[in-house]
């Protein structure tokens, strides 16, 4: 184990002021125990939202499919671009969370608990939209492949079935290391706990007592966990990129959708962990902990992902000017100059041209400036996966069956309302558990020592 | 500790959680009732369908219909193959007679005006007080009727001379115009039939004989045979000589754009050119020729003069020519003599009598001049009318309101109408008694000289709407004012007078024998050709007259148009779905894209792109259109083909009073014009009117199925030169050189064997070839040795007319979804009809190139769609059909994603629950579908399994090509689509699956190996960058 004074000389974690155990005891489950005001504001609005969301499936499901806006050519929209969209997003906490652990990476510490969190509430909010989506969702467990009378299986050559595997996969490996992972910081907020809390985290901590025995397995399950959730960081969502790369849609076909999206996930995970992780720091006092090395980190990660991303779009443009497909050609020209020309362009802008100003320290290093950038690039990314869904089927092999595609009231608020379902576990997420990890920022402090005059360190 | 969990306590917290996760799914199945026959009737055997044979009543053209009955219901009409007229095909609007008979806003029965509304009474008391008010009217009783069978029609005459008074027909769509153009020219009181399968060159000035001049069906069908080419590579050519293309004109190779109102000119200038060489007489009329020279004709019409005499010259030298029109389209103020100048120029190229028959030819019902109907306005208005009875007419809808017919109607003391369904006219009656529709009553039919047919009631009338045939009450009422004619029923009545037809008509052929056996004979047969009276194909050396001089003063050039100074002349035109209204609320024709703007349910206003351009308007921007007599608001729909110094409205919408669908949707062009009487024919002006256009400022999102119309280069539907086919160049076939590329990839294929089993299979990719080596396991293994199903399509042979569509929409029960949905592109159409342009110009006389493709599902063999769907809903069949399992489908939609033809409909919502009883028409041998459910054409599977079933029954008999028809196959007048088994060597679809100009729809590109197979439209001109 590293001693204190090298993780800090390697720039990690955390502010000098933070020294003893206590500290963090006192500010990360101080957290847990003051519900002001404003968690209560946004919690109504959280819940206000999930009510949307409830309210506007409630009509779809009661009146048809019919009321969302997608037809014929367009038959996916926004309700499959907002799936991608979330799934995209967890991919982030795990990276940080898993492989920066194998990794050893020391400025995760901080932010991974609520990175992790975050993908689990975003495979959470994804995993809405397949029921959402399909025509007869009562159905959809025919996607799962169980044993019945009739002996049918699913199509396994389908992407979707893959995706079924991929997604259930990843939230029951990402559900699993999470909560394992919090498991010790679970005990922590209960010995801290009264009442009907204590009873809650005596429920969920499992009885951990901190014993020797019980750490030695808990380190060893997390790092068979991290190692299991490594691969699927790189693979879920390249399943999820083979739903359009397996497609013949020009726009869709191409054989650079995997890293492409798996580098856009990262990136847009990042920028929304950073998006949730300001306001978090900025509510709970959390400055210590959350320091601009961690976010000058973490730009650093969303930079190399965004050139990586920009260079898929070069590649797309340029592959398919190169093929000489007309097809391929007029779907692209189409896309910058075409009926959704505003999409493409704020994906353009946003996804690559802003992430440039992150090639400068100041800016990494000025929280304002990232919360802004932060919340430029989720746009952008929501609008890559229109651009790439919608905006290659309206335009595709028969001009004669070109169309325009109108998102509806009822998507719209689906759409709204699945932010609403994300914030509304992640607002609860940030009350009941510490969103902080308590016990890996404890291992690069000094330890408690008995007599005092050891504390002091240079 | 306290801090533990005792493991008990967990595993009931999650036990319990558990439990209640397991939701049971919802189920969506409603209990229903079904109850067996107690004692079925004779005709019905559960589960097997009774055809009747009958006469289509919904137009003057008179097609045989076979009718599909399942239970007593009635659920598909099919042509009469042995009918002379439609020859086993059948358009749109026959196929949505079903539609008028199962209208959910029929009358429920008869109804007495009863203030502001009406209310119900009893048949009796209703014949009674009609019989009443007939007295009372002391011989002035006016009876308008549409076309009528001949039966019922003397029963009309008898009638009106009986109780005193007047009997007028009408029909908005009228050839009056021709007609006296014929008595003029050639002494005959004739609509002249003409046979356009015998022509190498016919020449239209506007007639639109595909869509709705005269026969349409049986003209489709002439037309196709002629224009097709044929094996020796002989193509007949067709030249288009109007302001507006149609979709007929859409077919034409050639196309010159003539000012509204030049036609006669242009006529009579090449019949000018012809005499002029010395190849044709045209008697009387020398002199009116040479005042119109083709540079007259060229400064009058707007289209060179040299393109004029061209077409001259084509005209007399390129075998047997027809000229026909100008139609009811371009029935302006000199109509008759526009006419009269067709026929000249038919008469000195020597056509009368070859491809224009005076003998055969079609009765008057198609000529009811508008002038007899202004006398009965007159008569209405003056007080002249007792009692006014109107049957099969909707005057008040199809008059505009300058006739005065509202006003008129008005003061009339009682009014009737037997309509069986709202419209304009009955909302103003005082009486109605509906009658039945036709499919549920007798009648007859004599649509030309030489053709008797049966009209038999195929089922018992719909229960729920008690209607009686006019026939009925006819006779009921003649006995009511004391005389009998001699029958209790109609059905009686028409046997008696079918009795003396046999005893009058020695018939050429047909059914002999004693009388009942007879008349059953008559019945299933459903026609008695009149020996001796050509069904015109032959005719008489001495039918062939020469012309007479005109007995009237007649003006020949361009015609008086109202609104002087006003930027667009109004041309108003008959729709092919709606006709002249009459069928606007029928859904299944209402949301029929219109052949020519794919447009459905609302109306628009056609202007030309530069036109357009110069107002600053997009297709869209709604518009006001402003007459002298009046004014609408439409959208513009930017069209190429038609004049810029034209618009153009079809006829048909904007109801008040039609029904559900009907009411609100499209805009009524008759408010734009005045009633004008054309001369000498009486005949009502159409093109009557110019207009100025405005924008409002709104935008209307149309409801169209059209996303570009431009092919950009891809290989959708290419054409072939004529020239350049084998038949007529004689060079190597383009198998030959298919063949010498398959030989070079093979080697190249050979080289990508990397000696770990996997092999790619050189394959050429045809639909016989399915399923490849490699895939044949998992039920695929016998597939060789079983049929492929697979369809050849002759794109040389297809109009365009779209009947394709509606008749799959009635044999699959494929719903209709409304006006919104169509403008989001939510069309259920299992087939729709593409169309490109190639070459247009609305500016001056040239080729003319558009394509028209019927697109469905394409059977790929290596289908996009089929590997993606994560539920095996879109299978494929051993025998080569795409299959699509609708009770297995979840909805995601993949599959109409991955599809590149976009041939998948999605139901968006349940469309299937429609009011009663429209449901009665469902085909019970097809799933009704419900909404989340993706469906498309199954190639008609249950028509295959019907007859592989009775094959198997009857003893395990192969089963013969062209035993399994499709409905689209079955209806198409142009018999454009073939199916069959293409591994049969000698079935039609592998023959002509071997053309040279077969190919496969964006197959070189993307590898879908479609079981369609579509050959190449063949074009007179050099077409670019294509083969």
């Amino acid at each position: 184990m590293a001693t204190a004074t090298e993780t800090r000389a390697r720039g990690a974690v955390p502010h000098p002021d933070v020294t003893s155990y206590s500290d963090v005891n006192r500010d990360i489950l101080a957290i847990l125990q003051r519900p002001g005001k404003g968690w209560w504001a946004l919690f109504g609005l959280a819940t206000a939202g999930v009510g949307l969301l409830l309210f506007s499936w409630g009509i779809q499901l009661v009146k048809g499919i019919g009321v969302a806006g997608i037809s014929k050519p367009v038959g996916w929209g926004v309700y499959i671009t907002t799936f991608v969209f979330w799934v995209g997003i967890a991919h982030s906490g795990t990276l940080v969370s898993a492989i920066l652990f194998l990794f050893r990476a020391p400025w995760r510490q901080s932010i991974y608990r609520a990175a992790e969190a975050m993908t689990v509430f975003a495979v959470m909010t994804a995993g809405l939209f397949p029921l959402i989506h399909v025509g007869r969702p009562w159905l959809a467990y025919w996607l799962v492949p169980y044993p019945n009378s009739r002996y049918l299986w699913p199509n396994f050559r389908s992407p979707l079935v893959w995706d079924v595997f991929a997604v259930t996969t990843y939230f029951t490996v990402s559900a699993t290391f999470f909560y394992l992972g919090a498991i010790p910081d679970i005990a922590a907020a209960r010995e801290a706990a009264t009442g009907l809390r204590k009873k809650f985290y005596q429920f969920i901590s499992l009885g951990w007592r901190g014993t020797d025995r019980e750490w030695h397995h808990f380190g060893k399950a997390y790092i068979f966990l991290a190692a299991l959730a490594t691969p699927l960081v790189l693979s879920v969502h390249s399943v999820v990129s083979w739903d359009f790369a397996m497609g013949i849609t020009p726009g869709w076909h191409a054989t650079i959708f995997a890293p492409y999206f798996v580098a856009g996930a990262i990136f847009s995970g990042m920028a929304m962990v950073i998006t949730l992780t300001i306001p978090l720091r900025k509510v709970f006092g959390l400055q210590a902990y959350l320091t601009t090395k961690h976010y000058d980190a973490m730009a650093k990660l969303i930079l190399l992902t965004s050139m990586i991303v920009l260079y898929a779009y070069l590649t797309e443009f340029f592959m398919a000017w190169y093929s000489g497909e007309e097809i391929e050609r007029t779907s692209f020209w189409d896309r910058l100059f075409g009926s959704y020309w505003w999409a493409t362009w704020t994906m353009l802008v946003c996804n690559g041209i802003m992430p440039i100003m992150l090639w400068f320290k100041r800016v990494r290093r000025s929280i304002p400036a990232l919360f802004v950038i932060s919340i430029f690039i989720n746009i952008g990314m929501w609008f890559e996966r229109f651009v790439i869904i919608v905006v290659s089927q309206h335009h595709e092999y028969m001009p004669f069956a070109w169309g325009v595609y109108r998102p509806s009231m009822v998507e719209m608020g689906i759409l709204i309302g699945s932010f609403a379902w994300f914030g509304f576990w992640f607002l609860l997420f940030c009350r009941l558990l510490p969103p902080v990890a308590i016990a890996e920022l404890k291992e690069v402090l000094p330890a408690p020592m008995r007599r005092k005059e050891a504390i002091d360190h240079g | 500790m306290s801090n533990d969990v005792k493991r008990r306590d967990f595993l009931k917290v999650v036990g319990v959680s558990g439990a209640g996760a397991g939701l049971s799914g919802c189920s969506t199945e409603e209990v229903e009732k079904l109850l067996p026959y107690v004692i079925p009737p004779d005709d019905i055997t559960p589960g097997v369908a009774t055809w009747y044979t009958t006469v289509c009543g919904e137009c003057p053209a008179g097609c045989g219909v076979w009718a599909r009955t399942r239970e007593g219901r009635a659920v598909k009409l099919e042509g009469n193959p042995a009918h002379p007229i439609s020859k086993g095909a059948l358009c749109q609007r026959g196929h949505a007679s079903l539609q008028g008979l199962y209208n959910p806003d029929r009358y429920p029965g008869p109804m007495l005006r009863d203030g502001g509304g009406f209310r119900h009474v009893t048949w009796d008391e209703a014949e009674a007080l009609l019989a009443e008010r007939i007295q009372g009217a002391a011989g002035n009783v006016l009876l308008v009727s549409g076309h009528t069978g001949p039966t019922l029609s003397a029963l009309f005459d008898s009638f009106v001379t009986g109780v005193g008074g007047f009997r007028v027909e009408h029909e908005a769509l009228s050839e009056a115009p021709l007609r006296e153009a014929a008595r003029i020219a050639f002494g005959q009181d004739v609509l002249p039939h003409y046979a356009l399968a015998e022509a190498r060159l016919i020449v239209s000035f506007g007639a639109d004989f595909v869509e709705t001049w005269l026969s349409p069906v049986e003209y489709g069908k002439d037309f196709a045979r002629a224009t097709a080419v044929d094996s020796a590579g002989s193509k007949g050519r067709f030249v288009a000589v109007m302001p507006r293309l149609s979709l007929t004109g859409l077919n034409a190779d050639e196309w010159l754009p003539i000012q509204p109102g030049a036609e006669a000119a242009v006529a009579l200038a090449m019949a000018g050119h012809i005499v002029a060489s010395g190849r044709g007489d045209a008697g009387p009329y020398a002199g009116l020729l040479q005042d119109f020279t083709p540079a007259v004709a060229a400064q009058l019409s707007g289209v060179s003069a040299e393109a004029i005499e061209e077409l001259a010259e084509q005209f007399v030298s390129e075998g047997p020519s027809v000229a026909v029109g100008p139609g009811v389209a371009g029935q302006h103020r000199n109509a008759t003599a526009a006419n009269l100048a067709v026929l000249i120029l038919n008469s000195v190229a020597g056509n009368v009598g070859r491809t224009v028959h005076l003998q055969g030819g079609w009765t008057g019902q198609k000529a009811r001049p508008y002038a007899e109907m202004q006398q009965a306005i007159q008569g209405m208005a003056s007080g002249g009318v007792g009692v006014v009875m109107v049957h099969g007419a909707n005057p008040a809808y199809t008059l505009p309101a300058a006739s005065g017919f509202e006003d008129a109607f008005g003061r009339v003391p009682f009014k009737v109408s037997f309509a069986s369904a709202p419209d304009e006219t009955a909302a103003l009656a005082d009486l109605i008694l509906p009658d039945l529709h036709y499919l549920e009553s007798w009648g007859d039919s004599n649509p030309r000289s030489g053709i008797h047919a049966i009209q038999q009631p195929v089922m018992r009338p719909v229960t729920m709407f008690d209607g009686k045939q006019t026939g009925d009450v006819m006779l009921s009422l003649f006995a009511r004012l004391g005389r009998d004619l001699g029958s209790a029923t109609f059905r009686d009545h028409l046997r008696a007078a079918w009795g003396e037809l046999r005893s009058s008509v020695a018939a050429s052929s047909g059914p002999d024998g004693a009388d009942d056996a007879w008349w059953r004979d008559v019945l299933r047969s459903g026609v008695l050709p009149e020996a001796g009276v050509a069904t015109g194909t032959q005719d008489d050396a001495s039918v062939s007259p020469p012309l007479r001089s005109p007995d009237s003063v007649l003006a020949f050039d361009l015609p008086e148009i109202d609104g002087d100074g006003m930027d667009f002349t109004l041309l108003v035109y008959p729709s092919s779905r709606l006709y002249d209204g009459r069928f606007a609320n029928r859904p299944w024709l209402v949301e029929l894209p219109d052949p020519v703007t794919k447009l459905a349910w609302h109306g628009w206003v056609e202007m030309h792109p530069d036109a357009a351009e110069r107002l600053g308007l997009r297709n869209g921007d709604v518009v006001t259109v402003t007459s002298p007599h009046g004014s609408l608001e439409a959208p513009v729909y930017l069209y190429k083909g038609i004049r810029p110094e034209a618009v153009a409205i079809s006829m048909g919408g904007g109801h008040t009073n039609m029904g559900r669908f009907a009411d609100g949707h499209g805009v009524n062009p008759m408010v734009l014009l005045p009633a004008a009487v054309e001369q000498p024919s009486g005949a009502f002006v159409q093109v009557a009117t110019g207009v100025t256009v405005e924008a409002t400022g709104a935008w209307k999102r149309m409801a169209t199925i059209e996303g570009s119309d431009d092919q950009l280069g891809r290989p959708i539907a290419p054409a072939v030169e004529l020239a350049t086919l084998s038949a007529v160049a004689g060079s190597a076939s383009a198998e030959d050189v298919g063949e010498a590329e398959a030989e070079v990839h093979h080697d190249e294929l050979q080289e990508l064997n990397l000696g770990g089993g996997f092999v790619p299979v050189p394959t050429e990719g045809r639909p016989e070839d399915f399923p490849l080596p490699g895939s044949r396991y998992g039920g695929y293994e016998d597939a060789l040795s079983g049929p492929r199903w697979a369809m050849a399509i002759d794109l040389d042979k297809c109009t365009g007319c779209s009947a394709c569509v509606t008749a799959c929409q009635a044999e699959n029960n494929v719903p209709w979804v409304g006006e919104e949905m169509i403008a989001m592109g939510r069309n259920m159409g299992w087939i729709r009809l593409e169309r490109y342009y190639e070459t247009i110009d609305a500016t001056q006389a040239g080729p003319l190139d558009v394509r028209l493709l019927p697109m469905m599902c394409q059977h790929c063999g290596n289908a996009p769609c089929e590997p993606v769907c994560p539920v095996f809903a879109a299978y494929h069949t051993p025998e080569g059909i795409n299959a699509q399992v609708y009770n297995r489908c979840v909805g995601t939609r993949y599959c109409a994603n991955n599809c590149p033809y976009k041939v998948r409909v999605f139901n968006w919502y349940t469309y299937t629950d429609v009011p009663a009883p429209m449901n009665w028409q469902y085909n019970p041998d097809v799933t009704v579908r419900e909404g989340g459910v993706m469906e498309k054409c199954t190639m008609c599977v249950q028509r295959v399994r019907e007859v592989q079933n009775k094959a198997a029954l009857e003893g395990s008999r192969p089963i013969a090509d062209g035993e399994i028809v499709t409905a689209c196959q079955q209806t198409c007048p142009a018999e454009a689509i073939t199916f069959g088994n293409i591994r049969d060597p000698e079935s039609r679809v592998a023959q002509l699956v071997e053309s040279e100009r077969t190919y496969r729809v964006l197959d070189e590109l993307i590898n879908t190996q479609p079981g369609v197979s579509y050959l190449k439209k063949v074009t007179f001109h050099a077409v670019e960058g294509e083969s």
